[in-house]
């Protein structure tokens, strides 16, 4: 063992010998990392879901909600909005360029799917064929329903992996007839596993029927919840978001000052506004912890100056069987290095948790990565050092003779 | 072994406004030859430790010249003093401080830690200077365990582990009852059989006699007072 080692094990020792000390010093670093690394790992936990979303969404989707207010994940309950047609849908095909494929959707919630004696409540949507590719879903089993299948009005269903799990635990499905509301619905296909999206929506939870037969048949309405387009070309993709915004304004007869009825979101809405609603909250718990840091550090380094004193003459002790000035210093500066490396590991620790457990309560997302290690070791040796210096020269400059001297311990 | 040629040194007025220096030692000559055991006594204050601390490079004179095995050390930095205390001197104090929180053999090892190389059967080598204090079946105990006859014995284990030349010793039994004394005086008179220089500052006659020479130190000079007859 190299001296270097050996002096840090004899420092390591002086910590457990004195862990009350030990622990005091640490109190305060575990906290504050504890608060850091919370702040990152739900930091980025809301950075991928964003990026989870926007890849899922796709960078060439264009989606018109009816209601003014920005809605950048699925509203929480139906809202009745009687705002958005299905001619609207056609104006914008027809009129603005660069739109690719658009279709129309409708959902509902409370829907009621019945396969002998399983039933499952969910909720439902009528789209058009180029539904399926606007969103990027795929089909497990059977397929997607055509446009033979609009035109018939026909009673055909496509369900959610989940609820052809409930309703066909022993599979199945294609080709099954369940019930909808008092109707008879013939399966057609089976969607592929999406999982829970960003606003806590489970894709999977859901039926998909023609428009036609939401429309008339099982919602018996007109009015859409959304509208969603594809572009040809994603760069101009702002550019046709305001077009259609303002197709939308004429078409709803929207005099110059009132307000939208509809909310157009691009992708950029979506980043933008979930990160904004997390980065205030984020920069607060950021300077708290900082904060908590540096006066973590002040309180270890004041207990630290505090236990020079009291080791003066351990410290003469060891200067006189050979340690030298540069030796003692290390010993002094590698227990505050210790105590605040310790604190960091155990804050960083309990941060994480702690950002684990907000996201199962459905509070924040978590994303854990190597970045709160990394950030809570660099605080950490930074503190240890900036606030372990002074000790660790005070003890260096420990007069053994006398300190022997005075010999009152 | 020790040559001192007017040895001097001087403390500033304690307490920063009396500029008045207290001249400790005047002039100090003295030879100590390899294998002597010799006592330094002198009257409380009247530097004993201050030159016993020289002789342990705890401390530099102001003044005068001191070799230690025909090395004027006077201008070596503090990593080589450092290294020549590990290596050449073992201390002996008089309230024997060891470390509470490590068990006696820990303590007798202190002195390895700051060797320059690993001693890799250091506990080993350990448990051999506590066999020689007396005290191997107590070198798992912590000092807080031990008597003051066997902390200090402790101590004198720890001087020894790196076989150092020359031991200081000051006051060694001042906190000891008659006993305890006597047996580290008798541990300390087993190491000058063994070849060892051994220094020994007190206060006390009883003490200085065990020593093959009595040197006084009155007002900060030295002067031979008898050799005892061994």
């Amino acid at each position: 063992m190299s001296r270097s080692a050996r002096i840090a094990r004899d420092a390591v020792a002086s910590l457990r010998a004195n862990g009350h000390r030990t622990v005091l010093m640490m109190l305060g670093v575990i906290a504050g990392v504890a608060v850091l690394s919370a702040v990152i790992v739900t930091g980025q936990g809301t950075r991928a879901r964003v990026a989870e979303l926007v890849s899922r969404v796709g960078l060439d989707m264009i989606m018109v909600r009816a209601g003014g207010d920005v809605q950048v994940f699925a509203p929480t309950a139906d809202r009745g909005l009687t705002v958005l047609m299905e001619s609207d849908a056609r104006a914008i095909e027809s009129d603005i360029p660069n739109v690719r494929m658009v279709s129309v959707v409708q959902n509902k919630r409370g829907i009621n799917v019945v396969n002998g004696d399983r039933s499952v409540t969910t909720r439902g949507f009528g789209v058009e064929p180029d539904w399926i590719e606007i969103r990027r879903w795929g089909i497990a089993e059977g397929e997607f329903f055509s446009a033979q299948d609009m035109g018939a009005i026909a009673r055909v269903v496509v369900l959610g992996r989940k609820i052809e799990r409930e309703l066909f635990p022993h599979g199945g499905a294609v080709g099954s007839t369940v019930r909808i509301g008092n109707d008879p619905y013939t399966v057609k296909g089976v969607f592929t596993e999406n999982g829970v999206d960003a606003g806590g929506d489970d894709w999977d939870h859901r039926v998909v029927v023609p428009f036609t037969t939401s429309s008339r048949r099982l919602f018996e309405r007109p009015y859409l919840e959304q509208i969603v387009l594809l572009v040809d070309d994603a760069s101009k993709l702002r550019v046709t978001a305001e077009r259609v915004r303002e197709l939308l304004r004429v078409r709803h007869g929207m005099g110059p000052g009132k307000p939208d009825d509809f909310f157009v979101r691009e992708p950029a809405d979506v980043q933008g506004a979930a990160l904004e609603t997390s980065s205030t909250v984020s920069a607060l718990l950021f300077a708290t912890s900082i904060a908590a840091l540096l006066a973590s550090g002040i309180v270890i380094m004041n207990v630290m100056l505090l236990s020079v004193s009291q080791r003066a003459r351990e410290i003469a002790l060891r200067r006189a069987v050979g340690a030298r000035a540069s030796d003692i210093a290390r010993h002094f500066l590698l227990e505050s290095l210790l105590v605040v490396l310790l604190g960091g590991a155990i804050g960083a620790a309990l941060g994480v948790i702690a950002a684990e457990v907000l996201a199962l309560a459905g509070v924040a997302s978590a994303h854990v990565t190597w970045l709160p290690f990394a950030a809570a070791t660099a605080v950490c040796m930074a503190i240890g050092i900036a606030f372990g210096l002074q000790p660790a020269r005070k003890a260096a400059r420990v007069d053994p003779a006398s300190a022997l001297r005075h010999q009152g311990v | 072994m020790i040559e001192l040629d007017a040895l001097t040194k001087s403390y500033r007025g304690a307490g920063g406004g009396g500029p008045a220096a207290v001249h400790v030692l005047k002039s100090v000559s003295c030879r100590i030859a390899r294998g002597d055991f010799v006592a330094i006594m002198g009257a409380s204050g009247s530097g004993k430790s201050t030159l016993l601390n020289i002789l342990g490079f705890l401390e530099r004179p102001d003044g005068g010249s001191y070799r230690l095995e025909g090395a004027d050390l006077s201008l070596a930095d503090d990593d080589v003093l450092s290294s020549v205390r590990n290596r050449k001197i073992g201390f002996v104090f008089q309230l024997f401080p060891l470390i509470d929180h490590v068990s006696a053999l820990r303590n007798v090892m202190l002195p390895l830690l700051y060797n320059e190389d690993d001693v890799p059967d250091g506990s080993a080598r350990a448990l051999r200077m506590l066999e020689s204090v007396g005290l191997a079946e107590r070198a798992q105990h912590r000092p807080s365990e031990l008597s003051g006859g066997e902390q200090q014995r402790v101590a004198i284990a720890r001087a020894l582990i790196n076989d150092p030349a020359l031991i200081l010793a000051d006051e060694p039994t001042g906190n000891l009852d008659a006993k305890s004394g006597g047996e580290i005086l008798d541990v300390l008179q087993g190491l000058r059989t063994a070849g060892r220089t051994i220094v020994l500052v007190t206060h006390d006659r009883a003490v200085a006699e065990r020593a093959d020479r009595i040197l006084l130190l009155e007002d900060g000079r030295l002067a031979a007072a008898r050799t005892v007859v061994a």
